[in-house]
């Protein structure tokens, strides 16, 4: 492991308040969409549709987005190509500025974080108010999202408190979750109506259409997007869908697997500036679609990822995430999702520890609401970092020489014999520390083997 | 090259729209949708989705849009809240009795009532489906604690594919399916994240 990935997760480990804030917003996912996915026979043929769905759009992408920017431009918006994270976030400074922006309100939107918006638009010298509850917290404790759905999913309801203590106008007096979040609704009211730019991502981006899609549950994208004077969307590429059925197909997948409703509370399609005659909507929309990589993973072997619509569940259901939480993994998309766009977004060799920690049980392909073959796609990058010579010395020799061994049954089985005695020195029932396998005894012990090998056992008529 | 001839580029040719809408098309026949709640009836449906925990909206039953104002009046009685609410610049809030009731010049933006008329209900999921135009702006129906909004039996429909706009597409065409909520601290689930913690709908006219 490298020493950063190392350190993070150590760090993770330690943590105790990290532990109960993930497993009390992850079993609540985990359990609500049991329920929602129970309650719905045909879910398995419906994800199969889904995932046909976006293979279809992946193959033809070049043609729906052309399609999609006709379609886009002719309701009166204007479309932005990015091919990196940096034109796309010069391309939205220089928006702002074009409209004498002092001030944006940004809805959550996970391509944001991808491209590093939220620093661009500091360094322009650009106020940022973050409209969702969880970025806000987030944005007030400066750190980065830890989950795409809920990015302040590491934050117990006692630091929450004691961060709105510290930084709201008038912070809530009862120790409530209501009474916080009440507190969050009146210091951002203004902040967010008085705004001059509003920045979304989308959901759907509809080809026949040019109708941007949406959807929160709290309706801050609309607070966001409907008062300011210019509303600027980023979106990655993958996210067009040929037409309205197929996103409203795909929606019913999206929330049952993020939150286990049948559909968010609000779900919006934006196509264009304010009409004739509208009372409110924004002057200028502007929409800028962001590759940041995403044509080369489709050629490289990833195309099937570029299907994900960003829910949440493989994560939610991943006994690793559950246990190192999301800033662990480093990237801006944490779990199994996460490990496979990481090495593709920001380079193998500083991320090949993410497909590395996995245990490989499956779960993440089992509930993605696309069927996304996670476990596949981490293990090519498994057999990348092992082609391109990324993993450490000690690590090959070790396989090598348990690679030779292993071609000779004899002495793999004395090996085995003397592991067994070695170990039960150690002790028996549960081993607390353990010569070499100090990275596994660290965090949790390590179980005693039984007294015989199971080939011992065989041999001796046991069946 | 433009990042735009640049990306093309890599996507590789582009192919011939028919075909395309063709081949989308095939991809989705026969869709799998949820057992419905409710049974067969588009009303039973709608107003049993209304009632699931996600949604969780009040409603009443009205002959016809004379009983609005009486209907919109005795809700927020019973809700204890102020007799005042703000209504669109839509004519079919004019030809109607609102006494007893004050019409809020401005729409309140952090309390108090709005009224909406909805364009489509969604039995499937229990959705209010809005278009803006110029009688029927947005941002009301995001802002207010109580959210009442006006629904005609006949504009229910049965799936979500069938509250499409049928014509031109309008500036923003949305659902709304319960109140503004959050589950951003530690998953628990809190009315009134932002918007409306208050969801009314007025059923108008009987089932045919």
């Amino acid at each position: 492991m490298s020493r950063a990935f190392d350190a993070r997760v150590d760090a993770a480990l330690a943590d105790r308040q990290l532990k109960i804030a993930v497993e009390r917003t992850a079993g609540t996912a985990e359990a609500k969409r049991g329920a929602a996915i129970g309650a719905w026979p045909s879910f398995g043929a419906a994800r199969e549709r889904a995932a046909a769905i976006k293979d279809h759009v992946i193959a033809n992408l070049g043609s729906y987005l052309v399609q999609f920017e006709a379609s886009a431009t002719a309701s009166g918006a204007t479309v932005h190509w990015a091919e990196t994270a940096d034109e796309a976030c010069a391309i939205v400074v220089d928006i702002c500025r074009k409209a004498g922006a002092r001030s944006v309100a940004r809805s959550k939107s996970m391509l944001g974080e991808e491209i590093g918006l939220p620093h661009a638009l500091e360094a322009a010298g650009i106020g940022r108010v973050e409209t969702d509850l969880a970025e806000h917290i987030i944005q007030l404790a400066g750190e980065r999202p830890s989950h795409i759905i809920w990015p302040a999913m590491h934050k117990t309801r006692e630091q929450v408190s004691a961060l709105f203590h510290a930084r709201h106008r008038e912070p809530h007096v009862e120790e409530s979750i209501v009474a916080m979040a009440a507190s969050a609704r009146r210091q951002l009211r203004g902040e967010m109506l008085g705004a001059d730019v509003g920045i979304s991502g989308a959901n759907f981006l509809i080809a026949d259409s040019g109708q941007v899609c949406t959807v929160t549950n709290e309706g801050n994208a609309e607070l966001s997007l409907v008062p300011p004077r210019v509303h600027i969307v980023t979106a990655g590429i993958e996210k067009l869908v040929p037409s309205m059925d197929h996103a409203v197909h795909l929606l019913r997948l999206l929330a049952r697997s993020a939150t286990g409703a049948a559909l968010t509370q609000y779900t919006t399609f934006y196509a264009g500036p304010k009409r004739a005659g509208d009372r409110d909507g924004p002057e200028e929309m502007h929409i800028v679609l962001v590759d940041n990589g995403r044509s080369a993973m489709r050629d490289e072997g990833l195309a099937e990822m570029l299907r994900c619509i960003r829910c949440g569940a493989c994560m939610n259901h991943c006994v690793v995430f559950r246990q190192i939480g999301g800033h662990a993994y480093g990237g801006t998309y944490p779990g199994p999702m996460g490990s496979v766009l990481t090495p593709a977004l920001d380079g193998l060799a500083a991320n090949r520890d993410l497909p590395n920690a996995c245990t490989m049980n499956g779960k993440c392909q089992e509930v993605c609401p696309v069927a996304i073959p996670l476990p596949t796609l981490l293990r090519g990058w498994r057999e990348k970092s092992w082609r391109e010579g990324l993993e450490p010395v000690t690590l090959r020799k070790g396989l090598g020489l348990w690679a030779w061994a292993a071609r000779r049954p004899w002495v793999y089985r004395t090996g085995v014999r003397w592991a067994i005695r070695t170990m039960r020195l150690a002790g028996r029932g549960w081993i607390a520390k353990l010569p070499l396998a100090g990275g596994w005894t660290g965090g949790r012990d390590f179980p005693a083997p039984a007294a015989e090998s199971f080939m011992d056992r065989y041999r001796k008529g046991e069946r | 090259m433009s990042a735009r001839d640049a990306i093309l580029a890599r996507l590789g040719p582009v192919g011939d729209p028919a075909v395309l809408a063709a081949e989308a098309a095939g991809l989705l026949t026969g869709e799998e949708r949820e057992r419905p709640v409710g049974g067969e009836d588009l009303v039973a449906r709608f107003l049993a989705q209304l009632g699931q925990p996600s949604v969780a909206a009040t409603h009443a039953r009205i002959g016809s849009l004379a009983e609005l104002p009486g209907a919109v009046a005795g809700y927020l009685a019973v809700e204890g809240a102020e007799p005042a609410l703000w209504l669109p610049p839509d004519a079919r809030v004019d030809g109607l009795d609102w006494a007893g009731l004050t019409r809020l010049a401005d729409c309140p933006i952090d309390d108090g009532a709005v009224l909406a008329f909805a364009r489509a209900g969604v039995a499937e999921t229990g959705s209010l489906v809005f278009e803006t135009s110029p009688e029927a702006p947005m941002l009301p129906n995001f802002l207010a604690l109580r959210h009442i909004v006006v629904l005609e039996v006949a504009a229910l429909v049965r799936w979500l594919e069938d509250a499409a706009p049928g014509g031109a597409v309008p500036r923003a065409h949305y659902w709304v399916t319960g109140v503004s909520g959050t589950t951003d601290i530690e998953g628990t689930y809190v009315r009134g994240a932002h918007g409306p913690r208050f969801l009314h709908v007025v059923l108008v006219g009987s089932p045919s």
